[in-house]
């Protein structure tokens, strides 16, 4: 193989690490708003957040129908977002989660809040549990008492499949014209003591 | 008449039969003819060891030629990331869907939407694609549209698109609070297998 030849394989096989740009960009966004979003996620790449999320929300811009300056502002902030994430959930948060804190951030979560979600879920992730406060918040329960309510579910050791219960049943609850601070505090009551209370024996 | 024929004929036979007087040093010169033959290997790492002759016609060089390229066009345009907006086709035609799908778990998207004419859904599961093929629904009969999709673990935003033109989010899901674009997203959290 010649020099050009291993030039190419080389550029071929590294491409993909050393800065690449993704292709459903170049194809749904303008040049200008293609080279500022790219810009965005070059920045977010050395920084060594993940850039899939920045990629999707400037896609959903596009897809939206909405102009060039409202995508790069949205990545812009996301990807702001994404870095105060990162920074609270500390160095071991997997792409997921610091997305979804992100979008936590995003519905009024403070960082302070975002840290004792942190804290109390242990070694676990906090993908699901700030899901559910982010679902409690959108269902009209106030920032404090949905961070609040999740944060007594995790230090109780509830698991993520009964978190996933809780959100059902909360929203059922609402659903069903339940106020919904109150659904949410009668549902967490219930998973809290059912959590410290020892495993029940079969009888025989 | 008979019996001396026979006689003869067991006489033959006896002579048949018995041993055939050949010279000592047969023996020796087979045996080392046969010591001097090649060794019989068995197994697959002997076959593999062996030396041999392979005869390659120029279409089988093409075909290798054409395999590397594929595999290396894979590495270049992983997660449809392409350096080289010339193999843009490529990375589409390899690609068709996202390959953090292969954990996907199904999901049913169901929308209540009697009017509608064509219901999608779009996230960003799929690129927020709402032409994506997997996630277009189909009318159940009275107004319902479903689809059943692959979705992969974690948090994900999404919406129906209905008619090409109205994004709905799902009513039966949380709603995220995302303002960026104007238009309401839902959320799921698909759990990991794990």
């Amino acid at each position: 193989m010649n020099a050009r030849g291993r030039a190419l394989l080389a550029l071929m096989l590294f491409a993909p690490a050393a800065g690449a740009q993704d292709v459903r960009l170049a194809s749904r966004l303008d040049k200008p708003t293609f080279a500022a979003v790219n810009a965005i996620i070059d920045s977010a790449r050395h920084a060594k957040l993940p850039t899939a999320p920045l990629v999707d929300k400037a896609l959903e811009g596009a897809a939206k129908g909405s102009d060039g300056e409202k995508i790069v502002t949205a990545v812009h902030q996301l990807s702001i977002r994404m870095s105060s994430a990162r920074r609270v959930l500390g160095a071991r948060a997997t792409a997921d989660e610091i997305k979804t804190a992100a979008g936590a951030l995003d519905a009024g979560i403070s960082q302070r809040d975002l840290a004792r979600i942190r804290a109390a879920a242990g070694n676990g992730p906090v993908t699901m549990p700030l899901a559910v406060v982010m679902d409690l918040i959108g269902r009209s329960v106030p920032v404090a008492t949905a961070t609040a309510l999740v944060v007594q579910l995790e230090r109780a050791g509830v698991k993520d499949s009964d978190l996933a219960i809780y959100q059902r049943n909360v929203r059922s609850d609402i659903d069903r014209g339940a106020d919904p601070s109150i659904a949410a505090r009668t549902r967490a009551r219930g998973l809290v003591l059912r959590a410290a209370a020892p495993p029940a024996r079969p009888t025989e | 008449m008979r019996g001396d024929d026979d006689m003869r004929m067991r006489n033959i036979a006896r002579h048949l039969h018995g041993p055939v007087p050949v010279s000592s040093s047969v023996d020796d010169r087979v045996m080392a003819a046969v010591r001097g033959m090649p060794r019989h290997r068995f197994g697959f790492w002997s076959r593999l060891t062996t030396p041999r002759t392979v005869t390659v016609t120029p279409l089988s060089w093409g075909l290798l030629a054409a395999s590397l390229v594929v595999f290396a066009g894979i590495g270049v345009v992983r997660e449809y990331q392409v350096l080289d907006v010339a193999a843009k086709p490529i990375a589409s035609a390899l690609f068709h869907q996202p390959p953090r799908l292969v954990h996907a778990r199904p999901v049913q998207f169901v929308l209540v939407a009697p009017g509608a004419k064509k219901v999608a859904v779009a996230g960003d599961f799929n690129g927020w694609d709402p032409t994506h093929a997997a996630y277009q629904a189909k009318q159940r009969g009275g107004g319902v549209w479903s689809v059943t999709a692959p979705v992969p673990p974690g948090h994900h935003r999404y919406s129906f698109v209905v008619d090409d033109s109205v994004w709905v989010a799902d009513p039966t899901a949380p709603r995220v609070m995302d303002n960026d674009y104007g238009m309401p997203n839902s959320a799921i959290v698909v759990e990991d297998d794990k």
